[in-house]
């Protein structure tokens, strides 16, 4: 009497579809992972929860994701996402770190507590998680939809949060980092709030800023990077100053407080307890990070610069101090001209980009911009007549001409010889069946003259007692006719 | 697998749930300034009495409860857990009893009624894996139902083992070092006589007329149903 009961679990065919959080400005550089199937989940069998799974550039257990493309199957878009770390998730298997983590299961110390039943718990938790994952899923209502011990699914539905597979939400992060942010500004009580407060907000594209913007004490505009490296601001405005968000956060050094810490480098070389004293409002620690963030500081880093601050003109004026009070630093100005030549602005905007793009892309921006110098370069040269440079290029390109049919006619060829093999199946088929027809046109052949022998025989018997009897009565058809008199004489001759 | 021996006096063992995994099953009925917590699950007694007051923290926090079930909740879960404790010392003997265990449970609209043979002897027994097949095969939609089903069940065994190790002091008592083997041979009253039942003119398959009472009964109730019967439970409660 058993009725078929409702489906249960709610339905997340209602919920709006949320867009997925912004990327955050790390590079593009991590390759889309292809979405899993979807889950079958026979209480919700009107939905579909869309899933992807992300990967990041980093590996980091803290990294923030990037969210892949999200194939929106259904009403419901909802892209779920888990980090990097946990990447190696999958409905159909148990990974080596769920063995790791949670020996229990896997170490045949309990019967019942078995590979397939820590694949139940995780498959359920996980399961009702996606259908509402907008929600946190708490630990009881999960274990009240499960048997077992509740220690157990305490410990696989803890394992499972750690790892972000369940209750993760990864705008949850950086939020919270600019919310603490946010939260210190407020104590410390800056009046410069708005410029410094986390979410910036550029007054041209009202775009929010992402890692840097640009600032000038002109006009008090803030600039996102798009807009200042496309010139979207009104003419007459330079000295742009490079903010960066993440973390400049609190004050900038102005620069006394640069000039403070040169001189104390210099004098202290690296004791930075005294040369935070010496600067007076810096700590050490600050003093380090201000020093390798400055042009020169990468000397003692590596050759690629990164992270440049205050743009070539403020490099050039400390630059120029730096010469100016000390003037043994003529290396390092060497180092430093061929970028902080302001009076060059293609070089300077070069310099820009360069800084705010950061160091891989700007080493493939500039292979591609040689290697197109230098096909500029060959053109000319083409017209200066320069031959073998022309003969080399042709000799390459017939060269990779002749590959390219060549490859066309192994393709050919390999096409050609699949349809014969093809065809020769088939070929093969048809011998068989006509062998096999062959045999049932014997067999049928056989079978008709057995018929016939037997009508001739009855058809014999049939005429010997006719003639015995009164006339002989010939059917020339030779159909067999019975009637009761023949039977009884049949019956008597048997007997 | 164990021969079929009708001689079922075995050495007594150690008190144990006479199922694979040494589970208790703990039932939880709070009442704190008229908000009502009902709760049954199955807890492992192994796990480190910590184990007990975070579960409580977290049961309390997730269902958003006044903070003053926490204690409760730690102190009724920790009675039943010491109450199985004061049993694990003592032998139980191990009969070979098969014996009805039967559920007659609701669960938010779902009411259960079923009856069933269970082996007590059987220490390789999954009560888990029986209310999840059993979920499974009837199609029972609300994952509710299941956990309440594995912990009637163990709410039965344990009730069982609980008698055997109390009769298994009375006789001691009573015979005062006498090994009396053949009370033992008696089977209790609810348990099947296995001779009569597997012996040699018995049958295994039961018969037709019978089999009515051990058909499993799932009922989908309506919320007027469920509103009723939860009023008329609270009025009992009273």
């Amino acid at each position: 009497m058993a009725t078929p009961p409702p489906p249960t679990g709610t339905l997340a065919s209602a919920a709006p579809a949320t867009p997925p959080p912004p990327p955050t400005g790390t590079l593009a550089s991590a390759a889309p992972a292809p979405p899993p199937p979807p889950p079958q989940s026979p209480h919700t069998p009107s939905t579909s929860a869309v899933k992807s799974e992300v990967h990041a550039a980093e590996a980091a257990a803290d990294s923030t994701p990037i969210v892949a493309a999200a194939a929106a199957a259904a009403a419901v878009s909802y892209t779920i996402t888990i980090p990097s770390c946990s990447g190696w998730f999958s409905w159909d298997e148990i990974h080596e770190t769920e063995r790791r983590l949670l020996p229990e299961f896997f170490d045949g110390r309990f019967s019942s507590r078995n590979p397939s039943v820590y694949k139940y718990y995780r498959d359920s938790i996980i399961r009702q998680f996606r259908a509402q994952p907008w929600r946190k899923l708490t630990f009881t209502e999960a274990r009240r939809g499960l048997i077992g011990d509740v220690g157990s699914v305490r410990r696989v539905f803890d394992f499972l949060e750690e790892w972000g597979l369940i209750n993760y939400t990864p705008s949850a992060k950086p939020k919270e980092r600019r919310e603490a942010a946010a939260a210190k500004e407020e104590e410390e009580g800056e009046t410069a709030e708005r410029k410094e407060g986390p979410k910036r907000l550029c007054t041209n594209c009202r775009s929010v800023c992402g890692l840097t913007c640009f600032t000038t004490d002109k006009a008090d505009i803030i600039l996102c990077s798009r807009c200042y490296v496309r010139g979207n601001y009104r003419p007459g405005l330079s000295n742009f100053k490079r903010v960066d968000n993440m973390e400049e956060l609190k004050t900038e050094w102005t620069d006394k407080e640069n000039l403070h810490l040169l001189e104390a480098i210099v004098q202290y070389g690296e004791e930075w307890k005294k040369v935070s004293e010496h600067v007076g409002s810096r700590s050490a620690k600050d003093c380090v990070v201000r020093f390798i963030k400055l042009p020169f500081g990468e000397q003692f880093l590596r050759p690629i610069e990164d992270g440049e601050d205050n743009g070539p003109n403020g490099s050039y004026r400390s630059n120029d101090e730096v010469a100016a009070e000390h003037g043994g630093e003529s290396l390092k100005r060497r180092r430093l001209t061929p970028l902080a030549d302001a009076s060059n602005p293609i070089m300077a905007q070069v310099a820009f980009l360069s800084g705010i793009a950061g160091s891989d892309l700007a080493e493939a921006s500039a292979r591609a911009a040689i290697s197109a110098l230098h096909k500029v370069h060959i053109e000319k040269s083409k017209f200066t007549n320069d031959i073998k440079v022309e003969a080399l290029l042709e000799e390459a390109a017939a060269k990779a001409q002749s590959q390219l049919e060549e490859e066309q006619q192994d393709v050919e060829k390999s096409l050609s010889d699949i349809v014969e093999v093809q065809m020769k199946e088939i070929q093969d088929k048809i011998v068989h069946f006509e062998a096999l027809e062959s045999l049932l046109e014997k067999e049928w052949r056989q079978l008709r003259y057995m018929k016939d022998s037997l009508f001739n025989d009855q058809l014999a018997i049939l005429q010997h007692q006719n003639r015995a009897k009164f006339t002989a009565i010939e059917d020339r058809t030779g159909n067999k006719f019975r009637t009761t008199s023949d039977v009884n004489i049949v019956e008597k001759q048997a007997n | 697998m164990r021969s079929l021996t009708l001689w079922s006096s075995k050495a007594p063992i150690k008190f144990r749930m006479p199922t694979a995994e040494n589970l208790i099953p703990i039932r939880l009925d709070i009442e704190v300034d008229g908000q009502r917590y009902k709760d049954a699950f199955v807890w492992n007694p192994d796990d480190p009495d910590s184990e007990v007051i975070n579960f409580a923290k977290r049961t309390v926090k997730d269902l958003k409860l006044p903070p003053t079930f926490v204690t409760q909740i730690v102190q009724s879960v920790q009675a039943q857990l010491a109450e199985f404790r004061s049993f694990e010392g003592q032998d139980m003997h191990v009969k070979e009893k098969i014996v009805p265990l039967k559920i007659d449970l609701r669960v938010n609209n779902t009411v259960v009624r079923d009856q069933f043979l269970w082996d007590v002897s059987n220490f390789e027994s999954d009560p888990e894996e029986f209310a999840r097949t059993l979920c499974k095969d009837l199609n029972i939609g609300d994952p509710e139902v299941g956990p309440a089903i594995a912990v009637a069940i163990r709410e039965q065994l344990y009730e069982i083992a609980t008698q055997s190790v109390s009769s298994l002091r009375e006789a001691r008592a009573g015979k005062k070092g006498r090994r009396g083997a053949d009370t033992f041979n008696r089977p209790g009253n609810s348990a099947l006589d296995l001779v009569k039942y597997f012996g040699s003119k018995g049958s295994v398959i039961r018969k037709r007329k019978d089999w009515y009472l051990y058909e499993p009964i799932v009922d989908i109730l309506s919320n007027e149903e469920v509103g009723a019967l939860d009023a008329r439970e609270e009025l009992n409660a009273r």
